[in-house]
């Protein structure tokens, strides 16, 4: 099942299948609180829609996260982007990269989807302005075709937000 | 209580030891930053490379990756042939050059590292790294990504995840001109031990030096009640996980890949294995990651199931909680180990491990000896046999770096 935007992706490994599966069901079991899955028969991407929680900037605001597997999931981190419009914030990228290092170098196959979308909640939770990162243009005419943000390389020096 | 008594006791005994470990730990995270640092062409000053925080719940302390290359290009010395960054080489080399400076450096400071590393940053102290600190709460500096290096840098040939067996003699040549301090431990080493099996130096050559070690070990000795009874240490290990709420699916995989390994090496079934498809296996990607990662779940939990024994090493260590610490420290693949780690890893396990230290300490002039840590797993109750035992896995460290000894 590979997705169509991006034919060259190659399919879920066996294995990456079967954890999905798994995470699948567990998270129809107890989904996080604030996130809706939206049913597809693509097990390789998931689209996630996430409320801003109440008493914080996004408070009611819905977005919509795209997960994608790659083959050797879990040993290797998803690509977590926001879907057109992402939301305003100093770590997300008008073109929906998000600067999170549990999704690049500190990612570890300890980590579900589940607990990946609840440490993005609480990074939009904590924003203190709706502000685009101050080197957003720069960055986004350089991820020229669709580039991954896992080919990005990230700084993480904001233990703030 | 007496047992708790005991444990501080220990720590007290791994800090006196090894003092010297400790300041080679701080001279590794300095060179680590110097390493990432490096990689940066932003125009901006440097920024602090490995502070790297995740928003509860799942906070992310430091985290940096190893220049596992500069620091095994160091222990080299001018033998260098890694393609390593210059000022990484350098760096360390300068670094190690002074041992004796960071050696009364840590033996002062011990747990009272004075730089108060706000980022959560190792303990490493380096007077360019307090300054970058304290840029690290700029708001408007505090997020950047750069689209235009690509991460795929070339890279030389790598060794397989673990090598082949070489005489020690490979490891004197390499050393033919470095430090004199080496090649003299080099000639210590070589009347206990005949032979080495490097790993590949990618922040996993400690577990993976650990898997083929003691798979070997059961290939050799066939013992069916060893394996008896790690088997029943894994199976608490995995209630472990699950009492600190990890759910099942996200490490069962692993479990049973190691598990599988282990009754391959058994004799006599139908998917029993040789000694060249052991090697194989653990050259295998899928096959040797999954394991490692086995080994890195049973090192967290252990560390988690123990917090209150771990947690003054740790803090002292790296300024992170013990949750903290497994989750940027222990459970992403590429993270280095240290003490902590191997000491979790024997226990849980119930394995134990002696690491031989292959550094430029020497304690007197003119009198060097090499040395060495028996890392025994803590008396169990239930099995106080296990304890006694004599470590039959034994590691060569070189500040950065694990490979696998073997004794004549």
């Amino acid at each position: 099942m590979t997705s169509s935007s991006s034919p060259s992706r190659k399919a879920l490994s066996k294995i990456a299948c079967n954890r999905l599966q798994k995470e699948l069901a567990e998270w129809q079991m107890s989904p996080p609180s604030g996130f809706k899955y939206r049913v597809s028969d693509n097990l390789q991407r998931w689209v996630i829609e996430v409320t801003g929680a109440a008493g914080t900037l996004y408070a009611g605001e819905t977005y919509q996260l795209q997960v994608d597997f790659p083959e050797h999931y879990p040993m290797e981190a998803p690509q977590v982007i926001f879907l057109n419009p992402a939301p305003m914030h100093p770590h997300i990228y008008s073109n929906g990269h998000i600067c999170l290092d549990i999704l690049y170098d500190s990612w570890s196959p300890a980590m579900t989807v589940s607990s990946v979308c609840i440490s993005i909640l609480s990074m939009l939770s904590s924003s203190p302005a709706k502000q685009r990162p101050q080197d957003n243009d720069r960055y986004v005419r350089n991820c020229r075709n669709g580039r991954s943000p896992k080919e990005t390389r990230w700084w993480f020096h904001d233990d703030k937000v | 209580m007496s047992s708790t008594l005991i444990q501080i006791e220990r720590w007290r005994a791994y800090l006196r030891e090894n003092r010297a470990l400790i300041s080679h730990l701080r001279r590794d995270l300095g060179g680590r930053r110097r390493e990432k640092r490096k990689t940066s062409t932003e125009p901006n000053p440097p920024l602090p490379p490995s502070p790297s925080r995740t928003p509860e719940p799942e906070p992310n302390p430091p985290h940096a990756k190893l220049a596992r290359e500069a620091a095994d290009a160091s222990a080299a010395g001018a033998d260098a042939a890694a393609p390593v960054p210059e000022e990484a080489v350098m760096g360390e080399a300068a670094a190690a050059a002074a041992p004796e400076a960071l050696l009364v450096e840590g033996g002062g400071g011990e747990g009272m590292n004075p730089n108060p590393s706000g980022g959560g940053g190792g303990g490493g102290c380096s007077e360019s790294v307090s300054v970058e600190l304290s840029m690290g709460g700029d708001y408007y500096h505090s997020c950047c990504g750069d689209a235009d290096l690509d991460l795929r840098a070339p890279e030389g040939p790598k060794l397989p995840y673990v090598g082949d067996k070489e005489p020690l003699s490979t490891l004197a040549a390499e050393f033919q001109s470095g430090s004199p301090i080496l090649q003299e431990k080099i000639k210590l080493l070589g009347e206990q031990y005949d032979a080495l099996r490097r790993t590949r130096g990618d922040g996993n050559c400690f577990y993976r030096s650990f898997m083929f070690s003691y798979l070997e070990h059961i290939l050799e000795t066939q013992d069916k009640s060893e394996v008896d009874r790690i088997l029943k240490k894994i199976e608490q290990c995995k209630r472990t996980l699950v009492d600190l709420g990890y759910i099942e699916f996200t490490f069962e995989d692993f479990f049973s890949i190691f598990i599988d390994q282990l009754e391959s090496v058994l004799q006599g079934h139908e998917t029993s294995i040789g000694a060249e498809e052991l090697l194989e296996r653990t050259r295998d990607q899928m096959v040797s990651d999954y394991v490692v990662m086995f080994f890195r779940f049973v090192t967290s939990g252990e560390i988690q199931r123990r917090a209150e024994f771990f947690e003054p090493f740790i803090s002292g260590l790296t300024n992170s909680t013990v949750v903290q610490f497994c989750k940027a420290s222990v459970e992403p693949m590429g993270e280095e180990s240290d003490h902590v780690h191997i000491i979790a890893l024997s226990d849980a396990l119930g394995v134990p491990i002696r690491v031989m230290y292959l550094d430029r300490s020497s304690c007197d002039a003119g009198n060097i000896s090499v040395n060495h840590h028996d890392f025994i797993p803590e008396a169990n109750s239930s099995e106080g046999g296990a304890a006694a035992e004599k470590p039959y896995i034994t590691l060569l460290y070189r500040p950065g770096h694990y490979d696998i000894l073997y004794p004549k």
